[in-house]
């Protein structure tokens, strides 16, 4: 199958995955019956309560209105936020950089220290510094986000005060957030470059290499570690999932401005679109992000068939 | 030998399981033997720290605001939390090993629209998902198990289907369509036995993913409502009082912790002593 055929077969998956998730935020409004009762206030009158349900096109079709939040959502307008009056897309993409920066610096930090921790625990595997990379990556994987988040205000902003509890502001706001963040992030990526490169390390063609006479830093870093890197990045659209969840919570614990604390926001408030549009946000960021990984995949293992 | 040498398969066994026979003890032994209300509290016993004892009482991990035992409140939240979510696991795994079955025996377009369906599920980020219906249909017990145990299907239906296309072709099952037993029971009796295994594995594997994903739930305030405690909700209750009792948000932390790091162990060694692939 060509790469041409493979992407565009790719495409229209996550086109129909953004179907799917369409479909389900706006079916899952109608659960309790009638979403009008959802949103007035419980001292609504008869009246203003039937002019919201006209107003939100409640009484017509449940057909018709899937349809035209569909419409809506081509045009990218998932209509207003009821809190704030202003377009629900708008709010998501106010909030995007602070999350995108919060994202970035934890996935930066927990590849990083997972790749060498990894490769560490492989090449020195079943040593004292192996077990306690696999202790590390262990821990990392059982502590809840909100858990280490607080530990970590508790330690070191409020014991130590070496840095802020909350908010966002300069470098010093952003460190604990994205340690919190990266934790999971780098025991999976640990786990997973330590596995697959003790497994690549079993090769034959490892053997050659070091027959050769090649350094083993050489046979590692050449050799090995390039083959162990397809299951790493096979699993990475996986974990950005974890990683995007991950960060709702943390963003409310550090009190960042990003989309997670919004959408728990809304959530409170009852503000329904503004967490329709959240969801199918984040529901397009990680199919493009999975749509990245499978490109990535393909570039880096040509032998794979598609 | 090294330390490390010694930490052997077994050792995982070992760790993973006295982990999880503790946190079982609490929940299971815990009311027995430390009878205290976990809802009834004096005012005047507030934010007591760890091994203070008030007129005689003796509160090991402290009290809370309303100066109720932390204790007495982390065995009913065990208990609750357990229960939540072992009874969602076993719905996510029945759900996602029938359709998986299913999927793979029939193949063709049955098989195209259910595995549709699992990417889909899997490429909602549950949590915002779960927060969404949670906030629809409101948070008792019996919602939160069926929104948990229903989003969790989905890797089981992969996994079982994989096994099932290996399965279908094997001789006996070949022969038990040549004798025209009718599909179901072919899939119950015949297919099902044998995948079972990789299935358990799984489920094992699940459960951390579920305990942290219901004890968010509880921290975020969107779970089982307060007073009654569950792992997540005591945590979000203390971090109110961060500044004054910590331990509020230590101890239910750590019981979490066991909790995964026990599934964690026990579903690794699973893993290597059934040598099962979850590919």
């Amino acid at each position: 199958m060509g790469f041409g055929i493979f992407i565009t077969k790719r495409l229209g998956q996550g086109v129909l995955v953004l179907l799917g998730v369409s479909a389900i935020v706006f079916f899952s409004l109608f659960l309790t019956g009638d979403p009008t009762t959802l949103m007035v206030s419980p001292d609504a009158t008869a009246a203003e309560i039937q002019q919201f349900r006209h107003a939100m096109g409640f009484d017509d079709p449940l057909w018709l209105q899937y349809a035209r939040f569909l419409w809506g959502l081509v045009q990218g307008d998932l209509g207003n936020s009821l809190r704030f009056h202003q377009p629900a897309m708008a709010l998501v993409l106010a909030r995007l950089p602070a999350t995108a920066i919060l994202a970035s610096a934890a996935l930066a930090w927990s590849t990083a220290a997972g790749f060498v921790f990894g490769v560490i625990g492989a090449v020195w595997r079943g040593s004292r510094i192996d077990l306690f990379v696999r202790l590390a990556a262990l821990s990392g994987q059982a502590v809840p986000v909100f858990w280490l988040g607080l530990l970590l205000i508790i330690v070191f902003a409020l014991r130590l005060r070496w840095l802020p509890t909350g908010g966002m502001g300069g470098i010093e706001h952003l460190i604990l957030p994205a340690v919190a963040l990266g934790a999971y992030y780098m025991s999976a990526v640990t786990r997973l470059v330590r596995a697959s490169l003790i497994e690549a390390l079993a090769q034959d063609y490892v053997r050659t290499a070091r027959s050769k006479g090649l350094s083993e830093w050489r046979v590692v870093m050449r050799h090995a570690l390039r083959n162990a890197l397809i299951p790493v990045v096979t699993v990475q659209g996986m974990y950005f999932a974890a990683l995007l969840g991950g960060a709702l919570i943390t963003e409310i614990i550090f009190a960042w401005p990003g989309i997670g604390r919004l959408a728990v926001q809304a959530i409170e408030n009852r503000d329904f679109p503004l967490v329709q549009a959240v969801v199918l946000f984040v529901a397009f960021v990680f199919v493009v992000a999975n749509l990245i990984v499978d490109v990535t995949y393909g570039l880096l293992n040509p032998r794979i068939q598609l | 030998m090294s330390l490390a040498g010694r930490w052997t398969k077994a050792a995982d066994l070992q760790l993973g399981g006295g982990l999880l026979v503790l946190v079982l003890a609490i929940g299971l032994v815990g009311p027995v033997v430390w009878p205290l209300d976990p809802l009834a509290g004096h005012l005047a016993d507030t934010f007591q720290p760890p091994l203070s004892a008030v007129k005689g009482v003796l509160h090991p991990l402290g009290t809370d605001q309303l100066g109720r035992d932390l204790l007495a409140r982390i065995i009913e939240g065990v208990r609750i939390s357990l229960s939540i979510v072992l009874v969602a696991g076993a719905i996510s795994a029945i759900v996602g090993t029938a359709t998986g079955v299913i999927a793979g025996y029939l193949g063709g377009w049955v098989d195209t629209v259910l595995m549709r369906l699992a990417d889909i599920q899997l490429a909602i980020p549950f949590i915002l998902l779960i927060l969404l219906v949670v906030a629809v249909v409101g948070p008792s017990f019996t919602n939160l198990i069926l929104v948990l145990g229903i989003t969790g299907w989905a890797i089981y239906a992969r996994v079982a289907r994989a096994r099932t296309l290996e399965v279908r072709e094997l001789e006996y099952i070949e022969a038990a369509r040549a004798l025209a037993l009718p599909t179901p029971r072919i899939l119950a009796f015949h297919v099902l036995p044998n995948i079972l295994v990789p299935q358990i594995v799984l489920l094992t594997l699940d459960l951390p993913r579920l305990i942290v994903l219901e004890a968010s739930i509880g921290f975020l305030g969107l779970g089982i409502q307060p007073p009654t405690p569950t792992l997540g909700n005591l945590i979000g209750e203390g971090r109110s009082y961060i500044l004054l009792a910590d331990w509020l948000i230590l101890y239910p932390g750590l019981v979490i912790a066991a909790l995964v790091i026990a599934f964690n162990l026990i579903g690794d060694w699973l893993v290597k002593m059934t040598e099962t692939r979850l590919d």
